[in-house]
């Protein structure tokens, strides 16, 4: 029973993360029907870049671990601004679908590689900010970062939808993700709205990175398979619900800390993948998610 | 087969045979076979990526179950090569048909990464099934042997040359046979596509089948020419090296994928050496430098646009000095050649040749010798279509659609008499096009039902209607942009092929006949359409008034009992109207019944028999233009206001 619920800890925690890296498809999405594939990897620089901070592998520590929050999403913002820039704003210019695919793609493989030659193809230790003994939940062992990760998970995800209700940016973006084109002759400037979402999207995918990073390890590969699953959470809960993905994330998490105890963890890997391919099958607008009706 | 693909043929298969006795060291032939191997796959990826226009980020999974298969089938019963091919053939195959499914529903963005699921699945499977896979210590699989004789590395090289030239031929056949014309014309339009009887899941499965198929083929030949195989040879960059290959190389060719499949192949050797690479970045900023300049002065292209790829390549140049150790950096140049070949590299090497060359992608000539004659001229209709019992065509029985809680149709009633040219008119968001979809098969009806025929057509697919016999055009051109437009009819005619894929692969005489047969029917559809100097012309570069006759003429090559045009006379000037109107008459002569959906009052009042009015998803008059016309409630749905107030002005006849 307490390993159950200790399995069911970790699983939430990760399932948080899926969350918001996967609310960070939807950012970009829903501006400009877009999706970065290299999420995972604004992911992973955020996570190496908070390390280099906090840490004494470039020099450092400049930065204590909660000061360096904000400096690690002020870079995810400029390197999605980046992706947008250079990656999706042509594409979408020529109404490539392919295009963007295969720049983001393509943009992701290079930071990776700059990523390896920068810190090294060695996961690293990423230093925990919080004491590392961990506390008693009816039997069951849970770390205080874990605790955070959810907390800062939900946070960021509320932060951001206040953000777009209440305040006059926000509304522009909601109005873009309603209808660019009208949005446009509205006189909102939506290229700047797009570039701003995947600005967002790639900070919200930072500070994933570095909340995720003293739980596992840092280094130039972590980010992949997470922005693959991300991927799983943001379709099984539907890319146009805020909702879905807490729930997604909290299905394909559980399920892949259960799977890595009880079966294996080479495997831990599918069953997110799998539930990926079962609910494209079956119903491809995502467990929350409205289909919409084609027209002619 | 012209004497130019002929020469073509000879030199390339006399250079594949002549160059194991030119090179000797068996590095250059391993090269050699590793391009040829690509080069299969490649073939295969090009129908999803080229034809079909779908992203596949699963060819590696592909590729590896291709070689595990092989590799497994020798490790566990020690398979001969004649048994494990075609094993492997075959289990990619399936494999491929799986992918398929929940890429049935999908598209875009969503579909690549089912498929890039699909390959790290794949991946995972292969590294955690030891027992049957030996994980990642991998598997040694010998050359081939035939009859007791172990094929040497040059025999061997004249296997996979002979597999490469087979498949080219096969893939080159299906390509240009109606299942090619259906892959293409189900990513320039899908709805159009189910619309003319060519189911698009169907087709987008075939698709998925034989590119693995070829996958499959590519994988076995790999792991007998490495003589190992790993679970890491088969991982996300493999994917993204082939995508790379195909877009680099270009797309829809067989040429761009020989010449992408070289490229990949001799890229790690070419960065392996950093005097080289300095060389080649150097080269290549000098050349954009020049070319930006020339386009500058031209006035072809501004320096915004330019500034990306010069920067760009100036900085790989200046970055290639600094560099010492250039192999940990393959990753960085290769994504750099993705996003350049992605943004001014679209149509890949072979596609810039040929623009530069000044020749068009197709080779004209094909179809060209197909001339209608006098007496095929008449006979775009196939034969008179045998007499259904009742003399309603079509009866539509209370329909209804919803969409939320809005009713775009409101137990509307709609009977059309066969032979007849039925108009329907109303303001717009009345219910028109919604009910077009309604009977097409596009819409599933909330309640009632349609009945063509004698029979219930209400629930089945559109592509089944259309086989049925309802045809149709769309109210937004829905041509097949990158085909020409005998092409496009050709897709209209693709009911009349009744050869299988076999029978495209043999050429047998029946795929040829029905081929010669479709090819006339079609010139002589497009004569009657009056298109015919524009036959190989592509249909997105036709005038507007020249796409919606075309539309009207690729719905014809169906052969339909009832045709629904959807506005066709929008946005046509006067002259191209009055050839339109032409032509719906003499469709109608032919005894085709007609549903006409049009803002024109002219042209619908003087070509119907009989007109049905729709507003906010009601009939609200239905009878003779000229009654229809009188009718108070019609007048007031167009003009607003009481009956009383406006004289009917709107609505006249033509002279």
């Amino acid at each position: 029973m307490e390993i159950l619920l200790q399995l069911a800890f970790s699983g939430i925690a990760l399932g948080m993360i899926y969350a918001v890296i996967a609310f960070g498809y939807q950012l970009t999405f829903a501006t400009s029907g877009t999706l970065n594939f290299g999420q995972g990897e604004a992911l992973m620089l955020g996570a190496l870049v908070g390390l280099s901070l906090v840490s004494n592998i470039h020099g450092g520590p400049y930065l204590n671990y909660w000061l360096m929050i904000p400096v690690v999403m002020v870079f995810g913002g400029l390197q999605g601004a980046f992706v947008e820039w250079i990656g999706v704003r042509p594409a979408l210019k020529i109404k490539s679908e392919f295009g963007w695919i295969m720049s983001t793609i393509a943009l992701a493989i290079i930071f990776k590689n700059v990523a390896e030659n920068i810190w090294g193809k060695d996961d690293l230790t990423f230093p925990t900010p919080l004491t590392a003994t961990p506390f008693q939940v009816f039997g069951a062992n849970v770390q205080w970062m874990q605790v955070v990760v959810i907390i800062g998970a939900i946070a960021m995800m509320v932060a951001v939808e206040i953000f777009n209700r209440k305040s006059i940016y926000g509304k522009a973006v909601v109005a873009t993700s309603n209808d660019r084109d009208a949005a446009g002759l509205m006189g909102i400037n939506t290229s700047m709205v797009i570039t701003f979402s995947y600005a967002l999207s790639s900070a919200t995918a930072a500070f994933a990175g570095v909340l995720v990073a003293p739980l596992t390890l840092t280094g130039s590969t972590m980010g992949t398979a997470l922005g693959l699953k991300a991927f799983s959470v943001a379709i099984i809960g539907g890319l146009t619900s805020g909702m879905g993905v807490i729930v997604g994330g909290l299905i394909i998490g559980l399920a892949e800390t259960m799977t890595g105890f009880y079966i294996s963890t080479g495997y831990k890997e599918v069953p997110g993948l799998v539930l990926l391919l079962l609910v494209l099958a079956i119903k491809p607008a995502g467990l929350f998610g409205k289909a919409a009706i084609k027209k002619v | 087969m012209n004497i130019k693909t002929l020469a073509i043929s000879v030199v390339g298969i006399a250079a594949l045979a002549a160059f194991p006795l030119v090179f000797h060291n068996p590095y250059y032939i391993h090269l050699a076979e590793t391009i040829l191997i690509y080069a299969i796959l490649l073939f295969g990826l090009d129908i999803v990526v080229g034809y079909t226009g779908q992203v596949s980020l699963g060819h590696a999974g592909l590729f590896g179950i291709g070689s595990y298969t092989t590799g497994v089938l020798w490790l566990k019963f020690g398979v001969p090569f004649f048994i494990a091919a075609p094993a492997s053939i075959a289990v990619t195959a399936l494999f491929g048909a799986l992918l398929a499914l929940p890429a049935l529903r999908v598209t875009g963005p969503y579909l690549a990464m089912v498929t890039l699921a699909f390959g790290t699945i794949i991946q995972i499977l292969i590294n955690e099934m030891t027992d049957l896979t030996a994980g990642p210590l991998g598997i040694k699989v010998p050359k081939p042997a035939f009859f007791g004789h172990k094929v040497t590395e040059v025999e061997f090289f004249y296997l996979v040359a002979v597999m490469m030239v087979l498949s080219l031929i096969v893939v080159h056949r299906i390509l240009k046979s109606h299942l090619g014309r259906a892959f293409e014309a189900l990513r320039d339009s899908p709805i159009a596509c189910d619309c003319m009887g060519v189911s698009v899941y169907r087709y987008k499965v075939y698709a998925f089948v034989i590119s693995a198929a070829l996958a499959g083929l590519a994988g076995s030949l790999y792991a007998y020419s490495e003589e190992y195989i790993s679970p890491n040879t088969y991982n996300f960059e493999v994917t993204i090296l082939f995508l790379l290959a195909v877009i680099m190389g270009g797309r829809k060719t067989r040429s761009g994928a020989l010449v992408g499949a070289l490229i990949v192949v001799m890229l790690p050797s070419l960065l392996a050496d950093i005097d080289l690479f300095r060389k080649i970045a150097t080269t290549a900023a000098v050349i954009a430098v020049i070319s930006a300049a020339v386009l500058l002065v031209s006035k072809r292209k501004r320096v915004q646009e330019l500034l990306v790829p010069v920067v760009a390549t100036v900085g790989m140049a200046a970055f290639s000095y600094k560099l010492e150790n250039i192999v940990d950096w393959r990753l960085t140049i290769f994504g750099l050649m993705t996003l350049f070949v992605v943004y001014y590299l679209q149509d890949g090497i072979i596609g810039f040749l040929r623009s530069a060359l000044g020749r068009t992608g197709r080779a004209t000539a094909e179809g060209a010798d197909v001339v209608a004659t006098g007496a095929a001229a008449q006979d775009w209709v196939a034969s008179e279509q045998a007499s259904a019992t009742s003399t309603n065509l079509l009866s539509a029985k209370q329909i209804l659609m919803q969409f939320g809680g809005l009713k775009a149709l409101n137990q509307v009633d709609l009977h059309i008499v066969k032979g007849s040219v039925h108009g329907l008119i109303g303001p717009n968001g009345s219910g028109k096009s919604t009910m077009m979809n309604v009977l097409t098969g596009i819409y599933k009806p909330t309640a009632g039902t349609v009945e063509f025929n004698g029979a219930v057509i209400s629930g089945m697919t559109p592509s089944a209607i259309a086989l049925g016999g309802i045809a149709r055009t769309f109210q937004n051109v829905q041509l097949f942009g990158e085909m020409t437009a005998t092409e496009n009819v050709l897709v209209g005619l693709h009911n009349t092929f009744k050869s299988n894929i076999v029978d495209v692969m043999l050429h047998t005489p029946r795929y040829l006949r029905e081929e010669r047969t479709a090819r006339e029917r079609a010139a002589s559809i497009l004569h009657f359409a009056g298109l015919s100097p524009l036959a190989e012309e592509e249909a997105r570069n036709l005038p507007y008034g020249k796409q919606r006759v075309l539309e009207i003429g690729r719905a014809l090559g169906l052969n339909p009992k009832l045709l629904l045009l959807d506005e066709p006379a929008a946005g046509l000037t006067a002259p191209d109207i009055k050839e339109l109107m032409a032509i719906i008459r003499k469709i109608r002569e032919h005894g085709i019944t007609i549903i006409l959906i049009e803002h024109h009052m002219d042209v619908v009042m003087s070509i119907s028999d009989t007109v049905t009015v729709l507003d906010f998803g009601q009939k609200i008059a239905e009878g003779k233009p000229a009654a229809v016309q009188a009718d108070p409630k019609v007048i007031e749905a167009y003009l607003g206001g009481s009956a009383g107030d406006a004289a009917p002005v709107a609505v006249t006849t033509p002279t």
